[in-house]
């Protein structure tokens, strides 16, 4: 796997060669890259057991020699030190850090630095699918001492949300990300940044991540746009970070198909498809006109593809609002709707499960 | 609704616009501040997406395996092209290895409709949809004579939750990649996109992206590939060719005749033809090895490479005309290829010919004995009748008899000419089936000790021996009886890791060889914990050593082994599939895939296994799986044993094995 991530960045870097031979181009690209590259640091830190690579990559986003970098465990030591792009190292500290967007804001040790820096209001861009873009970072290492980090190049393959709600990434970030047709995600590439070919600064270059749901390893930056704000708080010391899912605990099981007079198919399989098995008399789920035989195939117009999946998306309704759900039924999709109780139905006792209407188990 | 109404309205717009700059494009462009060239490309990128996107479709499957041999298949969305406005979707078998339990498509103004599988072409793995849509949008494809490497190649999915389609843009690599059948891109091609269009920059479609290898078929052959500048697209023109079979509701199978071509540089030598498969569509048109390959459809072959190319595009059902050189002579045949080549089944007619005796030269093939229930049986030929002619052709010896009837086929009738006491008769037997049992009683063919002793004569009884030339040692056991006038059968006692097992071997072996005229030899392993594949020479020279010191009867070497040591006789007998005729496997199931049978290389198995064995179960697939490769096995449960070597009654059931192994 990581052989032939290897060989299609080199790969990339052949094509980056071929791709921009003419020199009035070459000279605008090869100011970017010399404008990015003396913006971009090498970061070093805990790590080198147990395959976990103990470097990264970070931006400055201050003169004064603040850095923005990614979220992870090279940053969790005392013995934090940055490598500038003129090969001077300094020692920094995490000033703060934003783990649902895999931030981390670092604090350089040292007087009068006077760095060339991001300016994140007028540097900042924004592109679609098509867009060139460069990649910069310290991937792999390979750039030592004063050395410069590498440039990939490639295109913008999407501006998509990483994380549908089935969880399909193992990321703390969910928002929209820029996935990118280059490998820009390898070891030690996070924090790295992706900017426009005219050196607009798109977003942060994340950790390396491979999809859940397609068993494939996916290339993707947060946007600046979702970065800008919590790095400049960070460094004027007013930033607090978000709560994180604060009611995601009680939120797991609040409904079951059975509430609505829905039973499943026994889930016999990794992957059974939602076929309901019987519909109750006289519940919700029989005066919607469900029926038996019918597959489940979108919750409120999420895709469900298991009884698995379909009783996570139950589990996180809202109670009092409204279910829809879309069925097929022979070769026909057929939506319903039904409304989700008020509460849990749930004994006055508060505990967590319940019986379903009608009385069967 | 009314979202998706719009959304489909501002797409139409976006479109719209797009074609107006297209067409408009050079015109604007003058009087536009310089604009650098990769700008431009940029901006035709996104162009080019644009137009075909309408037609690129999000596909999503519901239920299904998670897992397709190694491969874990993944619930993501996928990507499909619209081939026609009546709701017709092409994409990559990939996306449904998983077999889901249902399908759904989405298309670009977001209405979903549950999708059909129509057909796949397991040539260049694409699986046809429908969907009950109509007035659906049709990309343009792009001429296959204009396909150029280098030129710019997008390619196009639609797996993340976005209403534009996701790009990947790079150049195509090489044209006629895997036989022909695949254009190579550099652009990034993943579970992301398969499935999804590859575009040229005129927004005209290429072909349909999938992943392919050229070693391996499959339906996920070439995924490891995935993202690694190494992708596939299959030619729109050649999917459109295929269309109107897909949409029949046909599987369309890769075309197969049924040779295989001498071994040889593939770019450097001539297509020779090394065998025909027997009962292939080859056969049947009357190619012969040595014909050698000049043209396949008109398309001259020099090389046979050549040969692959031609045929990569080829499917069963189709029929091509090759041309080839047999000496002096050029023929040319129509062959009709098939999806399916069917395995070669053994005949049987069911008679134990006399084992001729050195110097002996009486013609044609005098009956030892008869199976029970056999064609010969039925067709009442008789022990002591001289077999002289079957059907029009004169019957010199038993391998001329045997060959002769393997090359027929099971149901033949044929017709038997015999000599019984000086008067000729013709008896017609129904060619049958190898049953897959021992007859209980097969009386054996007695020998008796030379008399006088030659002064010459080999070894004899139990003797341990180094085998000159090679770091190994053997055993070995040859009746004290010997007598080289007859020929003798040959077990060569494969022994199990870490143990040799000689004494019981001998022991237990002594009596049946005395009997049934065997000789036993026991190789040792190198290195007494198991073998090693790489000693394979060493049991191939041995076999010589002792055809070289005995009169072995070649009908009937065979190997035997217990337990792990069946690994090793397994591939010996593949190996040397001239010089093995059976093997007799004790309790370890077939842990690789059986080759094929072949008329000329005759190979028997004989399996036992305790039924307490934990391995039984194992032991009954192996049956299953040389039976299905038409292999003849007898499986030999033994009640009440577990993970044991057979006992006597089975050993004697081998023996009698062997001893019928030079059956007709």
């Amino acid at each position: 796997m990581m052989a032939i991530r290897v060989l299609s960045m080199v790969f990339t870097l052949l094509v980056t060669v071929v791709v921009w031979p003419s020199t009035a181009v070459g000279q605008s690209v090869h100011s970017t890259i010399q404008r990015v590259q003396q913006r971009t640091v090498k970061v070093f830190g805990a790590g080198g057991i147990k395959r976990l690579h103990s470097y990264s990559t970070g931006f400055v986003v201050s003169s004064a020699g603040h850095v923005a970098t990614v979220w992870s465990h090279v940053l969790d030591t005392e013995e934090l030190t940055v490598v500038l792009s003129d090969g001077r190292k300094i020692r920094a500290k995490v000033l703060g850090a934003e783990p649902q967007l895999d931030l981390a804001v670092l604090e350089l040790k040292a007087e009068d630095l006077e760095l060339p820096a991001w300016d994140l209001e007028a540097d900042s861009s924004d592109a679609g699918p098509g867009t060139r873009v460069l990649g910069f970072s310290n991937m792999f290492r390979v750039a030592t001492g004063d050395e410069m980090v590498s440039v990939l190049h490639g295109v913008v393959a999407a501006k998509a949300p990483l994380a549908t709600r089935s969880g399909a990434f193992e990321t703390s970030y969910e928002g929209t990300a820029y996935i990118v047709d280059a490998v820009t995600n390898n070891p030690g590439a996070g924090g790295g940044v992706l900017t426009t070919r005219g050196g607009r600064l798109l977003g942060m270059i994340g950790k390396e991540l491979r999809n859940a749901a397609s068993n494939t390893w996916v290339n993707y930056a947060v946007p600046i746009s979702e970065l800008k704000q919590p790095i400049q708080q960070i460094i004027a010391g007013k930033y607090r970070a978000r709560q994180r899912g604060a009611d995601e605990k009680d939120a797991v099981a609040r409904f079951r198909p059975l509430e609505f007079g829905i039973v499943l198919v026994p889930d016999v399989l990794f992957r059974t498809p939602a076929f309901i098995d019987r519909v109750q008399p006289g519940s919700a789920a029989a005066t919607a006109g469900l029926q038996p035989d019918d597959l489940v195939l979108f919750v409120n117009g999420d895709l469900v593809q298991s009884c698995r999946v379909l009783k996570q998306r139950l589990g996180r309704l809202d109670a009092g609002g409204k279910l829809k759900l879309t069925v097929r039924r022979g070769d026909k999709l057929v939506p319903v709707e039904l409304p989700v109780p008020d509460k849990p139905l749930t004994p006055a006792s508060g505990q967590p499960k319940t019986k379903p209407p009608g009385g069967s188990k | 609704m009314r979202a998706a109404r719009m959304l489909e309205f501002r797409t139409g717009r976006v479109a719209l616009w797009l074609l107006v700059c297209l067409v408009t494009g050079p015109a604007v462009a003058q009087d536009r501040p310089v604009v650098d060239l990769e700008t431009r490309e940029e901006q035709a990128f996104k162009e080019a997406s644009a137009v075909v996107a309408p037609a690129v479709v999000r596909i999503q499957t519901v239920g299904g395996l998670d897992r397709v041999g190694r491969v874990l298949t993944g619930t993501a969305a996928t990507t499909g092209v619209v081939v026609s406005p009546d709701g017709y979707v092409i994409s990559s078998a990939f996306n449904f290895v998983s077999r889901p339990a249902s399908v759904l498509v989405t298309l670009s103004d977001g209405r979903r409709f549950p999708a059909k599988i129509v057909a796949n072409d397991r040539a260049k793995m694409v699986t046809l949809l429908k969907i009950e849509a109509a007035g659906l949008a049709v990309p343009k494809m792009a001429p296959r004579d204009g396909f150029r490497v280098g030129q710019w190649a997008i390619a196009m999915g639609r797996t993340y939750e976005s209403p534009l389609p996701n790009l990947s843009v790079g150049i195509i690599s090489a044209l006629n990649r895997i036989w022909g059948r695949a254009v190579q891109t550099d652009a990034k091609i993943s579970p992301a996109n398969y499935g999804g269009p590859l575009v040229d920059i005129q927004g005209r479609v290429i072909g349909v992206l999938v992943p392919l290898s050229q070693r391996q078929a499959g339906r996920t052959a070439g995924v490891e590939w995935y993202d690694s500048g190494i992708g596939f697209a299959i030619p729109m023109a050649d999917i459109l060719a295929t269309l109107p079979r897909l949409k029949g509701g046909e599987d369309l199978l890769p075309g197969l005749m049924g040779i295989t071509l001498k071994a040889g540089d593939v770019y450097a030598s001539a297509a020779v033809i090394d065998r025909v498969r027997f009962n292939s569509p080859a056969e049947k048109a009357g190619l012969q090895p040595g014909d050698v390959i000049a043209s396949v459809d008109g398309q001259a072959i020099k090389r046979l490479v050549q040969v692959r190319h031609a045929l990569g595009n080829k499917y069963a059902g189709e029929t091509i005309t090759v041309l080839v050189k047999r000496g002096e002579k050029s023929v040319e045949q129509k062959i009709a290829l098939t999806g399916k080549l069917e395995p070669y089944t053994p005949t049987f007619l069911g008679l134990l010919p006399v084992r001729k005796k050195q110097g002996e030269t009486t013609e044609g093939v005098t009956v030892r004995g008869i199976l029970p229930e056999s064609p010969a049986s039925k067709a009442m030929i008789l022990p002591g009748d001289r077999v002289v002619q079957l059907d029009d052709k004169a019957v010199a010896d038993a391998a001329g008899l045997f060959d002769a009837i393997s090359r027929r086929r099971v149901g033949d009738e044929v017709k038997v000419h015999v000599d019984r006491e000086g008067a000729k008769r013709t008896l017609t037997a129904k060619l049958a089936v190898v049953p897959s049992a021992v007859p209980v009683v097969l009386e054996s063919d007695v020998i008796v000790a030379p008399n006088p002793k030659p002064a010459d004569l080999p070894k004899t009884g139990r003797f341990n021996q180094d085998l000159e030339g090679h770091d190994h040692s053997f055993w070995a056991y040859v009746p004290e009886s010997y007598n080289p006038a007859h020929g003798y059968g040959l077990v060569v006692w494969i022994h199990p890791g870490s143990d040799t097992m000689e004494a019981d071997i001998h022991d237990l072996w002594k009596p049946i060889c005395d009997e049934r005229g065997l000789i036993l030899v026991g190789p040792r392993a190198k290195n007494i914990a198991g073998w090693s594949l790489n000693e394979a020479g060493f049991i191939e020279a041995l076999v010589q050593e002792m055809q070289q010191k005995y009169r072995i009867d070649s009908q009937r070497i065979v190997l035997h082994s217990y337990s792990d040591g069946c690994r090793f006789s397994f591939h010996l007998a593949f190996k040397y599939r001239s010089l093995f005729r059976g093997v007799a496997a004790s309790s370890e199931p077939l842990k690789v895939a059986p080759p094929e049978n072949r008329p000329d290389l005759r190979l028997q198995f004989f399996l036992s296994c305790g039924d307490k064995d934990n391995l039984h179960r194992l032991v009954q697939r192996t049956r299953v799986r040389l039976a299905a490769m038409k292999f003849p096995v007898v499986l030999t449960t033994v009640p009440g044993e577990g993970h044991s070597y057979p006992p006597i009654p089975v050993l004697e059931a081998i023996a009698r094995w062997i001893d019928m192994l030079d059956r007709i």
